[in-house]
């Protein structure tokens, strides 16, 4: 889980290159990418780690997601508590609902093949959306607070100041998890059963209880995310659903088990997406762009595979 | 013996439905068989070894395909039928020789992400499609008579079925099991494993055109969000993990089941009905793994030994 410098130097030339065309073509979109992506990436990250870990493509991990952001918007209304605040509450009922769901249903599927896998979460995902949808039913909802369209003006240039907080935790999010995998015993004990489950079994590494603290790690680590989100989203049953989809993509993209290249590969398309976006008439073919991008690394991984 | 008069009494009872059943129960029966249609192809999909998540796209692809020429060319409705699966089919020949050098996961997520792009296209062509609201046709196939379309929708069913036993009991059969079983063995016994899924994609690609194309001509409606809804993936994948994959009895038991379960809650539970569809999934991925036919066979089986001994002495 190493990120070379001398071996990406060329990548990271030219992901600086992008970002200056961008940047002089048109600033906003820049600015606008550098949010999206960095929120794509901190949101991949957690999948990323599961993926890489246990092996297992969590399509429910966009619905803990918004499961999270209900749980913020609920503490919201009911008790009208701030968003940020109420973070620390959700983080630990995520986490809960996470080693449960862990508990109930992937571990038992964990030796098992692909198929089993890719069915039961896809399983979770449909209980979490329709469980919301009963819950709250599908109205769109929406939290406002003060601070979160607050704006500062630089040399005639205007720009949203809460959304740079993404940036902001997205690094905080991966600086956290590297240090965590390098250095405590529990990260490196981690880092063993990625690379190796047999192996960190024989030299007496609880398999069992490192997969269930990473499943729950991640879920817990959507909570923070769903805190900062919310206040600039409006929230229904299926908000999270695409990100489990694009959050693969940029785990498929940055490489198994390349936490850093995450960040970079989010804001480069977080940046992609919001260049198309700004292009008058053209803005709704934005989408296609991960998954543009999901297809394309896929192939070429494969080609270069089978060469 | 047994088998076959069941078999001819279970079809006489579908073809007579419309004389002892309201337009409502008609309706119920209908979108089942379309669920069914679905759920039996990605079935036979799933038989390679191959988990695809492209259904809803392909479907989407060709009820787009029907209703567009429709709208724009004046085509018969009938004949736009054939053109949606002729269009799906394609495109799928197409893409097969780019994703099916994919496996697993890989394979599933790619045609998972096929089916977003093909809806964001379509959305953005909007000169042609119509954007995001979509298309109207002025008048729904047969003008709407329930009947009519039940029927037709019956034979595209049965032609399902029909092409899923052949598939389970020709030649080809034993090709896309052993390619399930082990790729490298089949590859080395001789079997041309990209030939054989190509086909197969091709095929069951085909029937999910067919199968949109029905659909929303019975609506006579197009549009990218309900059109290429995951539902018309999520829920015959859920038909077909209720009844039991890798045969063809299997998905049509698990879309009666479903399909009533659902009708009724539907009924009493306005928001989130699908719910069952999420619990079923993870209750049989957890502790049926065969789906309800195949533990209910056995037992049948087990229990009347006559029966089992006269179907192997018809077969043999």
């Amino acid at each position: 889980m190493s990120f070379s410098f001398k071996n990406s130097y060329k990548i990271l030339l030219l992901f600086i290159l992008f970002m200056v065309v961008i940047g002089i073509w048109n600033p906003n979109a820049l600015l606008d990418g550098l949010q999206r992506g960095s929120l794509y990436a901190v949101i991949a990250l957690p999948l990323a780690l599961v993926l890489g870990i246990l092996g297992v493509l969590n399509l429910a991990h966009g619905d803990f997601l918004t499961v999270g952001l209900y749980i913020i918007y609920m503490l919201n209304t009911r008790f009208d508590m701030d968003p940020l605040v109420s973070i620390v509450p959700t983080v630990i009922i995520l986490a809960i609902m996470g080693a449960v769901i862990y508990l109930l249903t992937i571990k038992n599927v964990i030796d098992e093949g692909h198929l089993s896998q890719l069915l039961i979460t896809f399983g979770i995902s449909l209980i979490l959306i329709e469980g919301i949808n009963i819950i709250w039913t599908s109205m769109p909802r929406n939290v406002y607070t003060n601070y979160a369209y607050a704006a500062k003006e630089v040399a005639g240039f205007r720009f949203g100041t809460y959304e740079l907080l993404y940036i902001l935790i997205a690094v905080g999010v991966l600086v956290g998890l590297q240090l965590f995998l390098k250095k405590t015993r529990l990260g490196q004990a981690t880092f063993a059963v990625g690379q190796n489950p047999k192996g960190a079994k024989i030299v007496g590494i609880n398999v069992n209880y490192v997969y269930l603290f990473v499943f729950t790690l991640a879920v817990a680590i959507l909570g923070v995310v769903a805190g900062f989100m919310l206040p600039r989203t409006s929230i229904f049953p299926a908000v999270g659903s695409p990100f489990s989809l694009k959050s693969f993509a940029l785990a498929a993209m940055a490489g198994m088990g390349n936490l850093n290249g995450i960040l970079f590969a989010g804001i480069t398309l977080g940046i992609g997406e919001a260049a198309i976006n700004s292009i008058p008439n053209y803005g709704g073919w934005s989408d296609i762009v991960f998954f543009g991008v999901l297809i394309i690394v896929i192939l070429a991984r494969s080609y270069r595979g089978a060469k | 013996m047994k088998k076959n008069i069941l078999i001819i009494l279970l079809v006489i009872i579908a073809l007579s439905l419309p004389l002892f059943t309201g337009t409502y129960l008609l309706h119920i029966f209908t979108s089942i068989i379309i669920f069914l249609s679905l759920a039996l192809s990605w079935d036979m999909m799933l038989r390679t070894g191959q988990l695809s998540f492209g259904t809803a796209g392909f479907f989407g692809l060709g009820a787009y395909a029907s209703v567009l020429i429709v709208a724009k060319l004046g085509f018969n409705p009938i004949m736009s039928l054939l053109i949606g699966a002729i269009f799906s089919g394609v495109i799928a020949f197409g893409l097969g020789f780019i994703v099916l050098r994919l496996r697993e996961i890989y394979f599933a997520i790619t045609t998972l992400a096929l089916t977003h792009v093909f809806s964001v296209i379509i959305r953005n062509l909007s000169d042609l499609t119509g954007g995001s609201s979509g298309t109207q046709l002025s008048n729904a196939i047969f003008d709407g008579d329930p009947i009519k379309i039940y029927y037709l929708v019956l034979i595209i069913g049965l032609l399902v079925i029909v092409l899923s036993e052949v598939f389970k009991r020709s030649r080809i059969h034993f090709a896309i099991n052993s390619i399930r079983n082990d790729e490298t063995t089949a590859k080395s016994s001789g079997i041309d494993v990209f030939k054989y899924l190509l086909f197969v994609f091709v095929i069951t690609s085909a029937i999910q055109g067919l199968v949109g194309a029905v659909y929303a001509q019975q609506y006579a409606f197009v549009n990218p969000e309900s059109t290429f809804s995951l539902n018309f993936l999520l829920l015959p994948i859920a038909m077909a993990l209720v009844g039991g994959i890798y045969s063809t009895n299997g998905p049509i038991i698990g879309a009666l089941i479903l399909g009533l379960i659902s009708e009724y809650l539907k009924l009493i539970m306005p928001y989130g009905h699908l719910i069952v569809y999420g619990v079923i999934i993870v209750f049989v991925v957890l502790f049926l793994p065969q789906g309800v036919y195949k533990p209910i066979k056995d037992k049948f089986l087990k229990s009347s030994i006559v029966g089992g001994d006269s179907n192997a002495h018809t077969k043999g």
